[in-house]
């Protein structure tokens, strides 16, 4: 299965590998017209969105280029669809757009790196949220019902590998006992109210919720709430 | 009654021979389903499509202790089905824990009929699982939408008739309905439009994990202000306390 070839000739069921990440994305990006793919996570740092490439076949000078916050925004830009919603390219000939993402200097860029037109996809995996960008160095040349079929498939090949796509992520590092407390909080209880309710000492209730924001490198309880309601795992 | 009578009956009753919703023409900003009667006539069109007798749309509940899944609609609407209560009931269970983690679509066939497996069983990505309602056969596709709601849109029907090319474009349609239907429900959004903006960016900041104190220099007021900011939130959201009313703003997406 892990052989492009081995794709090609029927519907996986399952990916086991990163590299089969690989190839599927390869073979999916063959098969919309598309020439590059990138897989993306958002992760909320403080005020702003940081985007970590799970996968990607674009060359590495581009991103160095292009830049990490600059991929973020095109990830979860106004274009981006949801699915079920029909996509709507970034073509970076007409930038600046209505949309206004990029600049004059970014548009020229992504043109020269073959990046002509670039879809934006939500890819939803379980509660976990991932991104897709599929382009092509020629305007036009990705194929929209295919794209649209890919993105549900995107999302059934990743719900195979949740670990994968946890670890890529970094999201729910969470023991099962720090999610429930912080989900108690969240819920306005106080200490004493969670410990009452889950039958433990306040002491052990305000250890787990340290614990979970020291995971998130949180400052206090607010922000850890918020990183864990943004992150889907409360 | 037929299939191909239910697809004839239907089409009468919406006066219409084209299903409107149908395949990639819809776009989401031109079908936005305003009520829960035009979400239930767009679920029915799908069910039109893959030939399924009934259908439901049901909310995963976002708290981890109820692992239940609550009924939107189905078939029988305004009613309610016997299979819905099955599936509402504790049947739901593994397919709660399933949608919190998985977008794959899940079958089941317990008609006795051999054959029923036939339609599912080609199907990639797609894994078999215990009969949501006794004695049918059905198809559930998970789905979410903008602000984190999970759910699950659930067709039902000895005949299915399900191709692995339609399976992307029906889950796909679910996936565009449950969005519609996830901007009715919040019944909160009235209550929490008098929010003021000065009151949302304390919020925010809060979210940020900046304290009152450093709201207060951030935004250029006493903090006293920034505390009164902040109670007045708490009490417009119906919050106990800061972290709820943080809570509840990102769950409302009055906060990012």
């Amino acid at each position: 299965m892990s052989s492009p070839a081995a794709l090609l000739q029927s519907e996986p069921s399952r990916l086991a590998s990163r590299g089969d990440l690989t190839s599927f994305f390869m073979q999916l990006a063959a098969e919309i017209g598309a020439d590059s793919y990138m897989l993306v996570a958002i992760v909320h740092d403080q005020d702003r969105n940081d985007a970590r490439i799970v996968s990607s076949n674009w060359i590495f000078d581009a991103i160095e280029l292009i830049g990490k916050r600059l991929i973020a925004a095109l990830a979860q830009g106004p274009l981006t669809a949801a699915p079920g919603n029909r996509p709507r390219p970034l073509v970076a000939a007409q930038a600046p757009d209505a949309a206004s993402l990029l600049n004059g200097e970014e548009a020229r860029l992504l043109d020269v790196l073959g990046h002509a037109e670039i879809y934006s996809l939500r890819l939803n995996v379980g509660r976990q949220r991932l991104f897709a960008l599929f382009s092509a160095a020629e305007v036009d040349s990705i194929d929209l019902p295919a794209l649209m079929r890919a993105q549900l498939k995107c999302c059934y090949a990743l719900s195979g590998i949740p670990q994968l796509i946890a670890a890529a992520a970094m999201q729910d590092p969470l023991s099962d006992r720090e999610r429930e407390c912080l989900f108690w909080v969240s819920e306005g209880k106080t200490t004493d109210e969670v410990a009452l309710i889950l039958g433990v000492s306040s002491n052990t209730v305000n250890s787990y919720i340290t614990h979970a924001i020291q995971k998130f490198a949180a400052s206090n309880r607010a922000m850890a709430i918020a990183t864990a309601i943004r992150s889907g795992i409360i | 009654m037929k299939q191909a009578d239910i697809k004839q009956a239907a089409e009468a009753l919406f006066n219409e021979q084209r299903n409107p919703f149908g395949a990639f023409s819809l776009g989401s900003e031109t079908h936005h389903a305003v009520t829960i009667p035009d979400a239930v006539r767009r679920c029915r069109w799908i069910a039109v499509d893959i030939n399924a007798a009934a259908f439901g749309l049901f909310f995963v509940s976002p708290s981890l202790e109820r692992a239940r899944l609550v009924p939107s609609f189905d078939s029988d609407y305004p009613g309610t089905s016997v299979a819905t209560k099955f599936i509402a009931g504790a049947n739901g269970e593994e397919m709660v824990r399933h949608t919190r983690d998985s977008t794959a679509p899940r079958w089941w066939a317990d008609d006795g009929i051999a054959s029923s497996q036939q339609i599912y069983q080609d199907l990639a990505w797609s894994e078999r699982t215990t009969p949501l309602a006794p004695g049918t056969n059905g198809i559930a596709f998970p789905v979410h939408a903008d602000r984190g709601q999970c759910g699950l849109v659930v067709f039902m029907g000895s005949e299915i008739a399900l191709a692995q090319e339609t399976l992307y474009e029906i889950h796909a349609r679910c996936f565009s309905l449950f969005a519609a239907v996830a901007r009715i429900r919040p019944s909160e959004a009235g209550r929490t439009r008098s929010i003021s903006k000065r009151e949302l960016e304390c919020l925010k900041l809060t979210a940020n994990g900046n304290t009152s104190e450093e709201i207060a220099k951030l935004l250029k007021l006493s903090v006293h202000t920034a505390n009164q900011y902040l109670t007045q939130s708490t009490q417009k959201l119906n919050a106990v306390n800061r972290n709820q009313a943080v809570a509840k703003a990102l769950r409302l997406g009055l906060i990012e």
